[in-house]
């Protein structure tokens, strides 16, 4: 088996293991390019719109978030690299990294968490799915 | 306040931009001159690096005269960790280099600029010219931290406005 079967057959392995893991849709909010030379835009007097590209299937590595006094919630989400290369194929990114920083977020459900960091997990060289680092909002801390 | 403010940054980012063109950031797909407002950019983790980063910190209105004083305070952040192709080792010459770009920047004269209202401005529509001016003394230049390799330095510089009648 050549590598590079190997690493699509990684990917699609965990797509169905996500799938098998109650796989969910969630998604990826991105603002819209900056508008060049505007400086309205760089004294946040005009702000961007956002558009929601869905991502599926993912799943949350731990069910529970990591919870500490006064510390914004943290969770980890696993993400399907089919689903990610899909995006970053369609608008043009030069890497998945890269569409994660200029991300707002992610939405799930009707909560917008910020991405803290990101990692990938390889097989083959290729990435066969991607962990974010999610954080929620500060306004939710008790 | 915010028309001091928006001035003070507009002034700062030419100057600088000026004096180093090639000291860029790319923003929402867009490159910018690397000079930036965090109040008025999208909330993010990730810290830009060889770039200036202005936080608005101190306030003190000083309402005695006619026109209120209005004295703020602007923290300029920048660190680097240096070329990758250099394996860092230039890092202390970067910032030594930033260091001399700020502090050539609000050296220069004049120590004023016109202030400007940007809120109706836009493409192809120039910001309006207001009555007073804006003033900033000389900065002050914080002590070096590294942390992981990465050189950082706060600057701290008193910009000085007075507030017009019916300005917010």
């Amino acid at each position: 088996m050549s590598d590079l079967s190997g690493s699509s057959a990684a990917a699609r392995a965990t797509d169905v293991l996500l799938r098998a893991m109650g796989g969910r849709k969630v998604m990826l909010r991105m603002p819209t390019p900056a508008v060049p030379a505007d400086v309205t835009e760089q004294l946040g007097i005009a702000t961007p719109t956002f558009q929601d590209l869905p991502l599926a299937p993912v799943v949350y590595r731990k069910a529970r978030a990591t919870l500490a006094a006064d510390v914004a919630a943290k969770c980890e989400l696993l993400v399907s690299v089919t689903a990610v290369e899909a995006i970053v194929g369609s608008l043009a990114f030069a890497s998945a990294s890269v569409l994660f920083a200029a991300a707002y977020g992610v939405l799930c459900g009707n909560e917008l968490l910020e991405i803290v960091a990101t990692s990938e997990e390889q097989a083959f060289g290729r990435p066969y799915v991607y962990r974010l680092l999610l954080r929620v909002p500060l306004t939710q801390v008790v | 306040m915010q028309n001091a403010k928006d001035t003070f940054y507009v002034m700062l980012q030419g100057r600088l931009a000026a004096l180093n063109p090639s000291r860029t950031i790319v923003v929402r797909g867009v490159v910018r001159p690397g000079t930036l407002v965090d109040e008025n950019e999208l909330p993010t983790g990730s810290i830009p690096v060889d770039v200036f980063r202005m936080e608005w910190t101190g306030l003190q209105i000083n309402s005695g005269a006619s026109l209120p004083l209005v004295t703020m305070e602007c923290s300029i952040a920048y660190c680097t960790d240096g070329s990758s192709g250099d394996g860092g080792m230039d890092r202390g010459r970067l910032l030594a280099g930033m260091d001399a770009e700020l502090a050539s920047a609000l050296g220069a004269e004049p120590h004023t600029v016109q202030k400007m209202n940007y809120s109706a401005a836009g493409t192809g529509v120039a910001p309006i010219a207001m009555g007073t001016n804006v003033f900033c003394a000389d900065p002050t230049s914080g002590a070096v931290t590294s942390v992981d390799g990465r050189l950082a330095r706060t600057s701290t510089v008193q910009v000085f406005a007075y507030q017009e009648v019916g300005e917010l």
